[in-house]
């Protein structure tokens, strides 16, 4: 098995094909450093990268991009099918979305007045009403949208895809969570590498200019850290010279030269400043509302452009809101959510598109479940409960064909009921795409080879271009 | 009507009005009263009864029918006419006089059944027929295979000598005294040698100073912080739940105690896995042993699950999953769907052992020293005494409608409680349960079985700062707690269990206070949020304290027996669609498909079964793990898994010969540690040879000894002893991590944090939280505590050096180790060498002295920045 304690003085064929792939060989490593990744690419790729926007606590498909005429009819009615147990078990009677839809673009595809921005870009998005989900509760329907596996601990599929595919990038690592300021239920188990190697752990970058731990030298002056890291390699180079070395142990002197430029590519990565205030303006930078959820959509495009493979932007806190988690007050809250993301996700959009990245990037938007049909009412507050059972999701870029709606659910909203896709489906779709078969994309754990999809999964090939 | 005619009726056709009263009187009473114990959720339904289904209430139960053919011969209406004290049912308390009115004119009518049953589950699990007589010749399940020339000592040598030599390659030159020191210590004790040890090591010139070194290494303390660190990495070892709140699982670091005395005791390893599976049931067992039994209760609980079912048998399945690779290494988990693909161990197997964790449950067990029971027991006897025999309440009080009584605990036995600690001795009862009664003083917990949860709201009559707890799916809600009311008598509290209906759950009511306690009256369940009653709280209690001092109640998580039944088949995992019923026992590959039907939960026998049927397997493993500890990788590399998906063994004869021998050396691993230690493969050097790397690029026949780097605890420990800060204290309860402004995690389940040098105790002793895993562990490859992980990934990557060279943690022990170095007499190139005494356990060369006086030269006395150079060395992090 890989990524055990081995000790090799040659490379072997597999080390090699890995350390071209990242763009240079000998014993010099990428930020994986020893980390042994899977394989090149099972056949050619659509996309290099993928930006997931997260929408951490379940937005509404029947407010968003699921129109249901159904729901003005029935407004205050019992409904009138069978529904299963939800979460918290006390919805009432059908509930009308409060916002108005109307078709856009060439496509015609339906948006809601919450997403104005997004509208503007339909034709490059390809929505799927009918995602399916195992879970009606935040913390194993977010393990489940983020490891294909519904309990804690298992590889994040930013672990998979960087296990798969490695990175371009020398000193940044393969795989970032942009942290908005809402850590989703689960925490950092939905970005973890689980039985992988830790070097396909997703790294949470927090806002600001120091986003992650220990990027910060500690010495007044850059010469002293310098002259410590000279002395450091001096004293390692000794040892081995007189005791030997191995390959194991060579990485880790080099790891600490890769450290050290880290500590420079990380702060030149969030200097925004150069970018031009029509950039900055586009992404909704220099506005209150969209400034946190700009900058992580802006970082994005900057980290895809350093060839980090795998960006995950996590929600922006929103005040007054949990998450998208509306379970009341479900205007506000969807309002406001929609107000902090709709215009980044738009400039993310475009930008991506007029730098020619967008043919190359996947971008994924939606959350873990969506919201049902009936209402939640507390305190006169009208919101809606979970629904892993049918809900929307899009995806932009790298392979996907635009302007395409796909699939439906019920007349109510709430079922999935044309061209199911399960988020096994989903995680084999988005695999393809980087090139890789999800069912040769394993690790050999528990006496299995373990797979992102478990033993699910079929890409789902008509929103392939 | 003519008493004969009533079976007859039972199959004729039933007239409307029949049915509805069916639908309305009979069938809510049955649903609501019945079927916890008789329904058609319960895997084994009591007395062999259900009622249903027309079919099985029609059939009866073990004890025949129930209906019967008169009001006379019905053993339902003599059940629940509470006439026969043999045969009271419900138990839990007597129906309605309306219900019983209502039951009774059912069976005059003759017992009209409309029901109409659905096939009832028949198993569509294909067993395929497996042949265990050929299973049982794989390598691992069969007797040890040892060649009858096997010399009794040198073995180990002559079997790894025999095959380098095969391809013309000889042992690696011996390793000289200072790598071996370092390399045994590091090994045996997860500390680098200290100066002192290095000396006296190197000034022994008795012909077995080795000898002695390793049995001065194994005789010390910290030889069991070491090894226990290995054996939690198999059992998922964590402290708390995980999941949203990642609650505490409270006194779970007793367990971590627990092995490392086992491993500094020389516990013998077949002891070991008895206490674990069944510690608490063992005839004669140590007065700890108990405390082995929490390995089976360490792994995620999830906090209200949507699907309650679900979550138990997932549960279930980790502890299977679990108990399977750490002691058969054998991957258990994939029977649950479906026949395992690989290993003689078809779904039946699964569910066999499944039963025998159903019946498992987790709880607190008072475990203080037998010294302070027995002061706590006098207590009871003079109070006993004093008191004299409790005297069984009346007759029930009639609740108004809408109630259902869980307890009135009228009866003074206590059916369906169990308790730990002194407070709740069985004598309190009778009409209450109070944990004073005896004295305040007294502490306990009295547990309930489990109940399921039909109605939303739970009424307690309780009095006292004592707590009452309910656990719903074992999930430890720390809100869901009530307590008296000061100053007051009995007040009613209640329990809101809306998202946990549907559920099983249970009660515990605990006692941790020495000048008060906890008295219930009553518990019961409604829809309605209003109490039964509104009766006057009545006074008070003023206790009687001071005349007695007692220690306080100390407790370990620990499992129990209760309600012991088998499983059924989940037909393709899914705990909804239900096959046959499998009898609790072993794998039939070892223990064969007759076996005898356990007692209890099984767990006894169990831990009998698996010495008896499965030693080779259970030695061999164990040996292995051993084995890889000490050269890095295993005789079977794949270490957890001995199935047909594993590796072989890359030295078949001498895995079986120190298996043999470790069982025949009455399974001491001391003695199998010193055996392999004695080796001259253990003493060899790990010196580069160009043709034996080309030759055995892996290692894998063993020319020379490996170069590895240390696991996080080691390197962690390792900095604290280099720099002197190290507290050697052993055991106790757990540091809180220190936690980095950088560790985002879910907020709802942060703790607090806790110091960044971890009070400078041993690694192991660092609070293990499922969701804040402390960031230096995180970032060097700790496993995340989810299954058994016999060998950790090892991997090397940049956040590791930026940990060492940016982070707090060594920053503030390289300034200590500055501080203390700077304060010492002699030159900068006398202090330099006793640093690299201090922290490679040798002197520096020419060039190492050169280069560190003119970095402290240079940059002004700058010791504290040398220092973490010397701790960011590679020769601190790896073994060679």
């Amino acid at each position: 098995m890989s990524g055990n304690n081995h000790y090799r003085v040659a490379n072997t064929r597999r080390e090699m094909l890995r350390d071209c792939a990242n763009g240079f060989g000998g014993l010099a490593l990428a930020f994986f450093g020893s980390a042994e990744a899977a394989q090149l690419p099972h056949f050619a790729a659509k996309a290099k990268s993928v930006i997931f926007l997260y929408m951490d606590g379940g937005p509404s498909q029947i407010d968003t991009f699921d129109p249901k005429p159904l729901l003005e009819k029935e407004h205050g009615q019992p409904i009138k099918m069978k529904v299963p147990a939800t979460q918290f078990n006390d919805v009432g009677t059908v509930m009308k979305s409060p916002w108005q839809f109307k078709q856009h673009g060439q496509s015609g595809a339906w948006v809601s007045e919450l997403f104005p921005n997004v509208a503007g870009c339909v034709d490059d998005l390809c929505f799927i009403r009918s995602m399916v989900a195992d879970n009606s509760e935040h913390t194993s329907a977010n393990y489940m949208l983020h490891t294909g596996f519904s309990m804690q601990g298992r590889p994040s599929m930013g672990a998979w895809t960087t296990y798969g595919i490695g990175s371009v990038s020398q000193d940044l690592p393969g795989f970032v969570v942009l942290n908005g300021g809402l850590i989703p239920a689960g925490g950092m188990d939905n970005f973890g590498s689980g039985f992988l190697p830790a070097a396909y752990q997703g790294m949470l970058f927090r806002q600001g200019d120091m986003p992650i731990a220990n990027i910060k030298q500690r010495e007044a002056s850059s010469q002293l850290q310098r002259d410590k890291l000279d002395l450091l390699g001096k004293l390692n180079k000794g040892v081995v010279a007189r005791l030997g070395s191995t390959s194991e142990l060579d990485a880790a002197i080099n790891n600490y030269e890769l450290a050290y430029r880290m500590q420079s590519a990380v702060p030149e990565l969030t200097e925004i400043s150069k970018e031009s205030p029509t950039t900055l303006a586009m992404y909704g930078i220099n506005e209150k509302e969209t400034e946190v959820f700009g900058r992580e959509c802006l970082l994005a495009r900057r980290l895809v452009e350093r060839g980090v493979r795998f960006v995950e932007c996590l929600a922006p806190r929103v005040s007054g809101a949990d998450r998208w988690d509306q379970h009341r007050n479900i205007f506000k809250g969807h309002t406001d959510n929609c107000k902090a993301t709709d215009k980044p996700i738009a400039g993310l959009l475009k930008d991506l598109k007029s730098r020619g990245l967008l043919d190359e990037t996947l971008v994924v938007w939606g959350g873990e479940f969506g919201r049902t049909p009936m209402a939640q009412v507390s305190g006169g507050q009208f919101g809606r409960d979970h629904n892993p059972f049918g809900f929307t999701m899009w995806m932009a870029g790298g392979g996907i064909k635009p302007g395409l709606t796909y699939g439906a659910t019920d007349e109510y909203g709430y079922f999935a009921v044309e061209n199911k896709v399960h988020i096994h489906d989903w995680h084999a779709t988005i695999l393809h795409l980087l090139g890789l078969d999800h069912k040769r994309l394993t690790f050999r754990y528990s006496g299995r080879d373990m797979r992102l999809t478990d033993v699910h999964g079929e890409v789902v090939k008509a929103i392939l271009k | 009507m003519p008493a004969f005619l009533f079976p007859l009726l039972l199959a004729f056709a039933v007239t409307p009005e029949q049915a509805e009263f069916f639908e309305k009187k009979v069938r809510p009473v049955l649903a609501a009263k019945c079927y916890d114990c008789h329904g058609p959720n319960v895997s084994k339904p009591m007395g062999g009864l259900r009622l249903s289904s027309k079919a099985d209430t029609a059939k009866g139960g073990d004890s025949g029918p129930v209906i019967g053919t008169s009001i006379e011969t019905s053993r339902l209406i003599r059940a629940i006419s509470y006439q026969d004290p043999t045969l009271l049912m419900p138990p839990r308390g007597k129906l309605s006089d309306a219900e019983i009115t209502d039951l009774t004119a059912w069976v005059k009518m003759g017992a009209p059944d409309p029901r109409v049953d659905l096939p009832s589950p028949s198993p569509t699990v294909i067993t395929k027929s497996i042949d265990y007589e050929r299973a049982r010749k794989w390598w691992s399940f069969r007797p040890f295979k040892v060649p009858s020339n096997t010399p009794a000592s040198g073995y180990i040598d002559a079997f790894l000598l025999n095959k380098l030599h095969a391809k013309g390659l000889q042992y690696a030159p011996p390793a000289d005294r200072r790598t071996l020191i370092r390399r045994l210590s590091l090994d045996l004790t997860g500390l680098p040698p200290s100066p002192e040890q290095v000396a006296l090591f190197l000034n022994d010139r008795a012909p077995n100073a080795y000898l002695r070194l390793v049995d001065r290494m194994l005789a010390s303390p910290h030889y069991g912080e070491r090894w226990a660190r290995h054996w939690l990495d198999l059992v998922r070892f964590a402290e708390t739940d995980g999941h949203e709140f990642d609650v505490e699982k409270p006194n779970a670091w007793r367990y971590r105690d627990y092995v490392i005395r086992a491993f500094n005791d020389d516990l013998p390893y077949d002891q070991f896995v008895k206490e674990q599976i069944a510690g608490d049931l063992l005839p004669n067992a140590r007065t700890e042993a108990p405390q082995g039994t929490a390995m089976h209760f360490l792994g995620e609980v999830i906090n209200t699950p949507v699907d309650p079912l679900q979550s138990h048998a997932d549960r279930v399945d980790n502890q299977i999953d679990v108990f399977g690779k750490t002691f058969l290494g054998l991957t258990l988990g994939c029977a649950r769907c479906h026949d395992h693909k690989f290993d003689p161990v078809p779904t039946s197997d699964y569910y066999a052992l499944a039963g025998t964790f159903y019946s498992t449950r987790r709880r607190q067990t008072m475990v203080n020293s037998p010294l302070e029971k027995a002061a706590m027991q006098s207590v009871v006897n003079a109070a006993a005494l004093r008191i004299g025999e409790p005297v069984p309440s009346g007759p029930a009080e009639e609740l108004p409608k809408g109630y259902r009584l869980f307890e009135d605990f009228n009866d003074p036995a206590m059916p369906g409680w169990s308790s730990t600690g002194f407070a709740f001795h069985k004598a309190t009862s009778g009409g209450i349960v109070d944990s004073t009664r005896l004295h305040a003083a007294l502490e306990g917990q009295l547990i309930s079985d489990e109940v399921k949860l039909v109605e939303r709201f739970v009424h307690v009559r309780l009095r006292g700062s004592g707590l009452v707890r309910l656990l719903v799916d074992e999930y430890n809600n720390k809100d869901r707690v009530l307590s008296g009311d000061p100053g007051k008598g009995f007040v009613w509290k209640k329990f809101d269990v809306r998202m946990g209906q549907g559920s099983f759950a249970y009660f515990v009511l605990e006692d941790t206070d020495p000048l008060g306690g906890i008295a219930v009256d009553r518990i019961v369940f409604s829809e309605n949020p209003e109490p039964p009653d509104h009766r006057d709280p009545g006074p008070a209690i003023s206790y009687r304290t001071g005349d007695v001092q007692l220690p306080p109640g100390a407790y370990a998580l620990t499992g129990w027996d209760n309600n012991p039944h088998n499983a059924q088949i989940n037909i393709r995992g899914n705990p909804t669609n239900l096959g046959t019923i499998v009898p609790r026992g072993f794998l039939s590959v070892f223990a064969g498909t007759d076996q005898p039907v356990p007692i209890g939960s099984g767990r006894l026998e169990l831990s009998e079964t698996l010495f008896i049927t499965a030693k080779p397997l259970l030695a061999r493993v164990m040996v292995n793990r051993i084995w890889k500890h000490h050269f890095g990788n295993g005789l079977v590399p794949t270490t957890d898994n001995f199935g047909l998906s594993g590796d072989r063994p890359s030295h078949p004869e001498l895995l079986d010969t120190l298996a043999q021998r470790f069982v025949e050396g009455g399974w001491s691993i001391k003695k199998l540690h010193r055996e392999i230690l004695l080796s001259r493969a253990y003493q060899m050097a790990s010196t580069q040879n160009p043709i034996a790397e080309t030759a055995d690029p892996d290692n894998k026949l063993l020319h020379r000894f490996p170069i590895r780097r240390l696991e996080v605890e080691a390197l962690r420990d390792s900095m604290l002893a280099v720099t002197k800060s190290l507290d050697h204290q052993l055991y106790g309860p757990s540091i809180l991590p220190w936690l980095s402004p950088f560790m985002d995690g879910d907020p709802r389940s942060k703790p607090k944090p806790g110091p960044i040098d971890g009070l400078n105790r041993r690694s192991i002793y660092i609070n293990v939280r499922r969701n804040y895993i402390s960031d230096m562990f995180q970032t060097f490859d700790y496993p995340q505590p989810i299954a058994t992980i016999g060998r950790r990934n090892v991997s090397t990557v940049a956040s590791q050096a930026l940990y060492i060279m940016n982070g707090e943690f060594v920053a503030v022990l390289a300034r200590r180790w500055a501080t203390q170095t700077a304060s010492m007499p002699g030159t900068i190139a006398e202090r330099i060498s006793g640093m690299y005494q201090e922290a490679f356990g040798r002197s520096p060369t020419d060039e190492e002295i050169r280069l560190g006086v003119n970095f402290i030269q240079t940059h002004n006395q700058g010791w504290s920045d040398y220092a973490q150079v010397l701790l960011s060395a590679t020769e601190l992090a790896y073994v060679r």
